[in-house]
């Protein structure tokens, strides 16, 4: 779960770990992509707009050092070229903020055990 | 008593007031630490438990009532309203509501507390957008503070609360730029709804001041809405100050009403070149076709800026880009500096050179290409 509001991190690492998942925190653009190199993710949570290093450019650089842990975005930001950038470049869904709670877990849930 | 001593005396006093001061600013540096840290604590707590709660709408909250006193839960509470949407959203609406929390808010909105209070209840009232606190952000719009005002304005226009736009229009003439273009957002936002009571008030003020009345033309070509062309076009007729007449014109070419051509075509022979240029621009935006004589015309005004924008006009109308390849053959070097660039802007070199490319070039092709390499080199 990377996002630099505190609000959402702990919104939403609340209701992971209610419905039994482990959830590992990121704040900012670097301390993510770190993560997401050397732990093993079954999926990220990820916010565009993160100090340091945007969401979409983690990606990037993810999926060209081979790094292919599916990512969902949730971000503020919801022009429609974002949206399909995010897509194009690999992340495996597209979240809207403001967002429901219960469709963002049943997302989650269908990435997971899928 | 000696003036040394008194000397020493004075030197003592002084260094025993600035220790004092150095002393009493560390202790209240330390507290108000102290006091952050308490508050983003028990602010972190209040979105745990508020997170629990949404997670899981069965766990109660089990929280005295007096923690809608705490900053610390109302900044979490609007905090995590304005991040979800849907059934949590509604929740929220209902811990809101059974903890009394916009009632606390509306009065420190409508008190004389500090300013920063005042305006953190604005942002809630604003955030929460809750209807029936309409009458007092109504009022906040006469409170003494810029930016509780805009907060003000805002809620409002959130919760779409239609006799506020009056009031929010009225206030035009009285604020300052930056507050004019924040009203100006939120009238945005109501949309069509706010149309006639801009132009209302800028056919009432456009005699007697410039900087409202300007703000609200621009906002009609914001909106968009076709009803204010004609109110526009008289205001363009009836207006002497050029401040009115500029935004006016540009909000008639925003608006793409064909109604206005006529008088835009009039205003091509003004004295003034900034109403030609204007007028060019605008009708470019229109993209009437019967304005392209009168734009090829433009293109060989004594003035730079009316030549460009008739050129750039002439590339967004049907039939323009002929007459632009007309001008790039003409003998006015004017003319033709402005038709190349205009074609230039509208793609045209780049389609001409794959036309070369492919063998099917035509004498307006090689005629492009030809002057803008001449530029080229001049310019190199």
């Amino acid at each position: 779960m990377a996002d630099d509001s505190e609000t959402i991190t702990t919104l939403l690492e609340t209701a992971l770990v209610a419905r039994g998942y482990e959830v590992t925190v990121a704040r900012n653009g670097p301390d993510t992509y770190e993560k997401g190199k050397t732990e093993k993710l079954d999926l990220v949570i990820l916010d565009h707009l993160m100090p340091g290093l945007l969401g979409l450019e983690i990606i990037e650089k993810w999926r060209a050092e081979g790094i292919e842990t599916p990512v969902i975005v949730l971000s503020g930001v919801d022009d429609d070229r974002t949206v399909v950038q995010s897509l194009e470049i690999g992340a495996v869904d597209f979240v809207r903020k403001p967002f429901r709670l219960n469709e963002l877990m049943a997302r989650i849930k269908q990435r997971i055990s899928g | 008593m000696s003036g040394i001593e008194f000397l020493r005396i004075t030197v003592l006093v002084v260094f025993s007031l600035n220790g004092l001061l150095a002393l009493t600013l560390i202790v209240w540096k330390a507290l108000h630490r102290r006091r952050q840290k308490g508050y983003e604590r028990r602010r972190v707590a209040y979105l745990t438990l508020l997170s629990r709660h949404l997670a899981d709408p069965d766990e109660d909250l089990e929280m005295s009532p007096m923690v809608a006193e705490d900053q610390a839960f109302l900044d979490a509470l609007i905090d995590i309203r304005t991040s979800v949407t849907g059934a949590e959203s509604d929740a929220l609406a209902e811990v809101i509501g059974s903890y009394g929390v916009m009632d606390r808010y509306a009065r420190r909105l409508g008190s004389r507390h500090f300013r920063i209070r005042r305006l953190r209840a604005a942002v809630a009232l604003a955030e929460v957008a809750d209807s029936s606190r309409a009458g007092v952000l109504m009022k906040a719009l006469d409170d003494h503070d810029p930016e509780v005002r805009i907060q003000a304005a805002r809620g409002l226009g959130r919760m779409k609360w239609t006799p506020a736009i009056d009031k929010i229009v009225d206030r035009f003439s009285i604020e300052t730029p930056w507050v004019r273009a924040r009203f100006s957002d939120t009238l945005i936002g109501f949309g069509q709804k706010a149309t006639w009571p801009l132009v209302a008030y800028v056919k009432v003020n456009h005699r007697f001041e410039t900087a409202g009345p300007t703000a609200a033309i621009r906002t009609l070509g914001t909106i968009g809405d076709q009803d204010a062309a004609r109110p526009m076009v008289e205001v363009l007729e009836q207006a002497f100050h050029l401040e009115i007449q500029l935004p006016t014109i540009e909000t008639l070419g925003v608006l793409g009403a064909p109604i206005a051509v006529p008088h835009l075509e009039a205003l091509m022979d003004a004295e003034d070149w900034r109403l030609r240029a204007k007028a060019a621009g605008a009708l470019g935006d229109i993209r009437d076709v019967s304005a392209v004589d009168r734009l090829a015309l433009g293109l060989t005004d004594r003035n730079w800026w009316v030549r460009r924008n008739s050129a750039a006009a002439l590339g967004k109308i049907p039939g323009g880009v002929r007459l632009l390849y007309h001008a790039i053959s003409s003998a006015d070097p004017f003319a033709r500096d402005a038709a190349a660039e205009a074609l230039y802007d509208a793609g045209e070199l780049i389609a001409a050179r794959r036309r070369v490319d492919q063998g099917e070039a035509t004498p307006n092709d090689l005629a492009l290409i030809r002057l803008i390499a001449q530029e080229e080199v001049l310019a190199s």
